[in-house]
């Protein structure tokens, strides 16, 4: 019981916040729907209200409060079943599900470039960006539109909060390991249940001041989503491209340009043995950037103290190392020997916590 | 019964489909419509004897969209 009190505090405070930068784009998407039709809604009663030849200050009146609240509780809904069924299958078949570095920085670059092209789809760049939207199939739509006439918006908010499933934050992922180590799928499913659970009032805090904001600014708001999953979208292509240590990422781009020659004496002095030391807290690695002597076998420790952010899930892509840290304690990372002139990246598994180690002579 | 292809203007998202896919439940002589938001069309096959295309296309202005046959 005391696992899953910690589990829904874990997800209340750095859960939330922490998973709202990476599936933020989902639930972008689900209000985009939502109030992309609203206001279709809106065009189409004052059409109507001009034939009937009334005041359109009236039919406004009725549109005040659109119902966005239902597609963010559907969309929560959804995320929260979809993850404890995902807690009961970690629970149930161990390790076998955890998706290593290179397959998750592939959905991320993946995810990023769908929200990306949703944000041109909203800007009306092309139509082909339109195939980017995500269309339910027509025996779908065709069930909910009999069965629910006002069920017209359920799916896509049912369907992007399930997605989360696929673009767990660190945080969830550190929280997964945790349903996998229960080895029980009772409370593997129970343990997720908890944190989601967690998470879910501060995605829906957001998401109303978002739904009053776009209740004000209506089509500016349509713009500043569009703007959003754009920002978004870049930001989890370049993740991804972090994750796989591409030179193309902005850290590494950034870090090309500025970073000086390797190693100089002073540094070296600092750390005259073949052993560095990283601190991994919860606003990321530090020192970002280590020098180490080339040729020779280097010791890595990394060291947590009260660290629950994904920076304790620790990746050196280029020599596939992947480790999951305590959230306190001292993990050793072997390094084989590199020649001078190396520069090895590491981040967090999500690519948002970064730093390098150079080689020096 | 006949097949016709109509090209449908003023989708925005992906659910109006649905909404556009509607108007078989008005039209009696329709058997079956599926709209496309990434094509901006539907196609509609309907017994022409029962339901004309003006009726299609005044059923779709009905839900705020505009049609016209492609």
């Amino acid at each position: 019981m005391n696992q899953l009190f910690v589990a829904f505090i874990t997800g209340l405070t750095t859960g939330g916040l922490s998973c709202l930068a990476v599936q933020g784009g989902l639930l972008a998407g689900s209000l985009e729907n939502q109030l992309e039709q609203q206001l279709d809604q809106q065009i189409e009663q004052q059409i109507a209200a001009r034939r009937a030849h009334r005041s359109g200050k009236n039919q406004l009146r009725t549109l005040a409060h659109p119902r966005l609240a239902l597609p963010i509780l559907l969309f929560l809904a959804s995320k929260l079943v979809a993850y404890t069924l995902l807690g009961f299958l970690l629970g149930a078949l161990g390790s076998v599900l955890q998706l290593n570095a290179t397959t998750r920085a592939i959905l991320l670059i993946a995810i990023g470039i769908f929200m990306v092209g949703n944000a041109l789809r909203m800007f009306n760049v092309h139509p082909i960006f339109r195939y980017f939207s995500i269309e339910p199939p027509k025996f779908i739509t065709r069930y909910i539109r009999r069965k629910a006439k006002n069920g017209a918006n359920a799916f896509a908010p049912l369907f992007l909060g399930a997605l989360t499933v696929f673009i767990p934050c660190g945080v969830t992922q550190a929280m997964m390991s945790v349903a996998v180590g229960t080895g029980n799928a009772v409370l593997g499913a129970a343990l997720m249940f908890a944190f989601i659970l967690g998470t879910s009032p501060v995605f829906f805090v957001v998401a109303y001041l978002t739904m009053q904001l776009g209740v004000r600014l209506e089509k500016a708001f349509m713009r500043f989503v569009a703007i959003v999953l754009l920002i978004l979208g870049l930001v989890s292509v370049n993740n991804g491209l972090v994750l796989v240590g591409s030179p193309l990422s902005v850290q590494n781009l950034t870090s090309a340009l500025f970073t000086r020659a390797p190693a100089s004496q002073a540094l070296l002095a600092a750390s005259p043995s073949n052993t560095l030391s990283l601190s991994a807290s919860n606003s990321g690695y530090s020192p970002q950037r280590l020098y180490a002597l080339a040729g020779q076998p280097i010791q890595l420790n990394i060291v947590t103290e009260n660290t629950y952010s994904c920076a304790r899930d620790f990746v050196i892509q280029a020599i596939g190392v992947e480790k999951l840290l305590p959230q306190s304690g001292t993990v050793p990372v072997n390094i084989p020997a590199q020649v001078a002139g190396t520069i090895m990246r590491f981040s967090c598994s999500m690519g948002m916590y970064t730093g390098e180690i150079i080689f020096g002579p | 019964m006949i097949k016709k292809t109509f090209r449908v203007e003023g989708m925005n998202c992906s659910n109006c489909p649905m909404e556009v896919e509607s108007i078989e439940d008005d039209l009696p002589g329709i058997k079956q419509v599926s709209a496309s938001y990434q094509k901006g069309n539907m196609v509609v096959e309907f017994d022409e004897t029962r339901v004309t295309e003006a009726q299609i296309i005044a059923a779709v202005v009905k839900r705020g969209y505009r049609a016209f046959l492609a």
